[in-house]
């Protein structure tokens, strides 16, 4: 529920996964944030999605010594989700196709869960705000587009990251879909088979130096490069050579002004599925090199669809703190179609740069690069 | 409130313009019924099945639900009609706003759930029940692989594209943008807005999709969009509100001459880009508003949002040097 509890899970190589928490004939594995989550006073019909969001911007926030925003600070938001952005409420579309006059709870929830408005105005903030619905490199796509902010003088802070819920239908189509294992995922694996949901949030609070200098904050990280490139491909399926990935991976290491050396590990995107993991693995291995220290965060997670870019983020930015990275759960034995061997047992790490890719649905690929500045 | 003006983000040319609505698809016929004043009559406002139907892109779009054609045929014509000829060097970026996004796929892969069972719905419907299937169905069609960005937002789509694509051409991330927004009318939206809005609104339902070519700012013979610096005059105010304020007395607003295209177009997440649509027309001289009486060379679209904030656009036209 916290990074502090996070990093202790990450270290131990624990993996929380239940059954759905909801009715499903769908026999898989999920991986529900355990605990309660905050009210949020005067908001009724309140979705998880925003209330898992709220948590992480708070946490976020805190951490960086921000109670609230003043009036001369502008604040923009931009976070991404999928889940958050679809209006799919079963009990609401069976009634309604029965004929009925469903109660209208579930649109009022979704039309207040737009996570860009819906954050901005709960801050009382008056930047841009945005929600990004890139699927699963929603994230990613949202930080990049909030560093853009900050660099080009559109707003001083920027709360920036993903959220997403655990939801029946998305966990009916992906597994429409047969890209879901039926027991723990496997990122990288030999015998992946398929990847597991998750949810959470994940996010970053962005801010320009200025503004950082003018209230005596230091600054330890920087977002110093972000890519994006379309496959231009197939809807589901990613390009076979990982043409968008690739072009990513370029642009973020151009705006960086670093070369694939300078990068101390990577955060892959790394879904367990068979195409995902040897498409990128192959990509990554080309670009840093068959030895570039490497992980999917996925078996600790799931795949956290729109929330998946900015926990990622989050995890990466925790590496370069913390020194170490850990073990990438669920590998176990190189698997012969990619030319990459994630990390198996948690490991020291002294790096300034690191990348963090997504890869998504409609041929999306986004890559960012965190700096340690301090 | 407005956005400031940002002189890191300079606006941007209007290269092309494509646009499937209820009074037409080719920017000739929309201009025309707009100077004929030929608002619609009947309610909702739909999109006539046959503007959607294209032989060349018909084969690659046959999975492809309303929505995405809706957004595909806009975008294509935004880029296939866009002035001066241009080679993608992977430097285009695409960007698709969208308030409610895909629902009729998202509901009938609801019908599967409920029909056939959890593990049995049919997958192309969850994968078309993705927001971002319209920005991979419109890069694979013009093989654009650029960056591409999906926003939601029920309101401000149109406003958050036109500002992200001003910052994707001032950061140099991307040569040309390909953006608009693009909502459509299913059986569930028309039912929500029947028992949802207040008749003395007169909310009128409507569907369509708007699509722009931009690059850099400055280009002669292109009309200039912005997103952030917003003049506080302009020969022509486009307001995108409910009817019920244009009724009666005009209203007093500052900024130019009030108009609205909401009678030609009605009310959708998407409203505000065809709002643009009209305005765009207005100023590159394809129609002459009939209350202002003159061709004009700027306008303000401005949208008020339920919050109380509202967003704008200025358009301005750039004479042939």
């Amino acid at each position: 529920m916290d990074v502090a509890s996070t990093l202790t899970s990450l270290r131990a190589g624990q993996r929380y996964s239940s059954q759905a928490p909801f009715e499903t004939s769908i026999t898989a594995p999920v991986f529900p944030v355990r605990g309660q989550l905050p009210e949020l006073p005067g908001l009724r019909n309140s979705s998880r999605t925003l209330l898992l969001a709220m948590a992480a911007i708070n946490e976020a926030m805190s951490s960086a010594g921000l109670a609230r925003f003043g009036h001369d600070v502008r604040v923009g938001v931009c976070l991404g989700t999928t889940i958050a952005s679809q209006l799919n409420n079963l009990p609401f579309y069976r009634e309604y196709r029965a004929g009925g006059q469903p109660p209208l709870d579930a649109v009022h929830e979704f039309l207040n869960a737009n996570l860009g408005e819906a954050v901005a105005d709960m801050l009382q903030v008056d930047g841009p705000r945005m929600t990004v619905v890139n699927a699963c490199s929603s994230g990613t796509d949202a930080i990049g587009i909030a560093a853009s902010w900050v660099r080009l003088g559109l707003c001083d802070v920027a709360i920036a990251g993903g959220a997403d819920e655990l939801s029946r239908v998305p966990l009916a189509g992906f597994w429409s879909l047969g890209v879901m294992s039926s027991k723990l995922c496997s990122p990288f694996d030999q015998d992946r088979d398929g990847l597991n949901l998750g949810e959470g949030a994940g996010v970053l609070v962005l801010e320009s130096a200025e503004s950082a200098t003018r209230r005596g904050h230091a600054l330890a990280f920087e977002v110093a490069g972000f890519g994006a490139g379309c496959d231009a491909h197939h809807l589901t399926a990613p390009h076979p050579e990982g043409r968008g990935l690739r072009a990513a991976i370029d642009a973020a290491l151009r705006q960086a002004e670093i070369e694939p050396a300078d990068i101390g590990f990577v955060n892959a995107h790394g879904t367990g599925t068979l195409d995902n993991d040897r498409v990128e693995g192959a990509v990554l291995a080309k670009v840093f090199g068959p030895g570039i220290k490497a992980l999917s965060t996925k078996g600790y997670t799931g795949h956290t669809l729109g929330g998946a870019g900015g926990i990622e983020a989050v995890f990466t930015l925790l590496g370069l703190r913390e020194g170490w990275i850990p073990a990438s759960a669920g590998f176990a034995v190189a698997a012969s179609d990619i030319p990459l061997q994630p990390l198996s047992k948690p490991t020291p790490i002294a790096a300034e740069y690191a990348i963090s890719t997504s890869l998504a649905f409609g041929g999306n690929n986004a890559a960012l690069i965190l700096r340690r500045t301090a | 409130m407005s956005e400031p003006t940002c002189q890191a983000v300079p606006p941007a040319s209007v290269l092309g313009v494509g646009a499937v609505t209820p009074i037409g698809r080719t920017l000739e016929s929309i201009a025309v019924a707009l100077a004929e004043r030929a608002a619609q009559s009947q309610s909702p406002l739909l999109v006539a099945d046959e503007l959607l139907s294209d032989a060349t892109t018909a084969r690659r779009m046959r999975r492809a639900g309303r929505w995405a054609s809706l957004a595909a045929t806009a975008a294509t014509d935004a880029w296939t009609g866009a002035q001066h000829a241009f080679h993608d060097d992977g430097d285009v970026g695409v960007i698709v706003a969208t308030g409610f996004g895909p629902h009729v796929r998202t509901f009938r892969f609801l019908d599967g759930i409920l029909d056939c069972g959890d593990a049995s719905a049919l997958p192309t419907d969850f994968s078309h029940s993705v927001h971002n299937v319209a920005a991979a169905y419109i890069t694979e069609l013009l093989g654009l692989r650029g960056r591409s960005c999906t926003l939601a937002d029920f309101e401000a789509g149109f406003h958050q594209a036109v500002l992200l694509g001003q910052c994707w051409l001032a950061e140099g991330a991307c040569s040309r943008v390909l953006l608009g927004a693009v909502d459509e009318l299913g059986e569930v939206l028309l039912h929500l807005a029947g028992r949802m809005t207040d008749p003395a609104d007169r909310v009128l339902p409507g569907e369509g999709a708007v699509f722009v070519t931009l690059g850099k700012g400055g280009i002669s013979g292109t009309a200039q969009i912005d997103a952030l610096s917003i003049p506080t005059h302009s020969d022509l105010l486009v307001v995108d509100e409910p009817p019920m304020h244009h009724h009666g007395a005009p209203p007093t607003i500052d900024g130019g001459t009030p108009a609205t295209f909401t009678p030609y177009f009605g009310h959708s997440a998407s409203s505000l880009a065809l709002q643009t649509l009209g305005a765009l027309l207005a100023v590159s001289k394809r129609f002459t508003p009939a209350n202002v009486g003159r061709p004009i060379d700027s306008a303000i679209v401005r949208r008020r949002l339920w919050n109380g904030r509202h967003v704008e656009l200025a358009l301005a036209a750039r004479p042939s040097c």
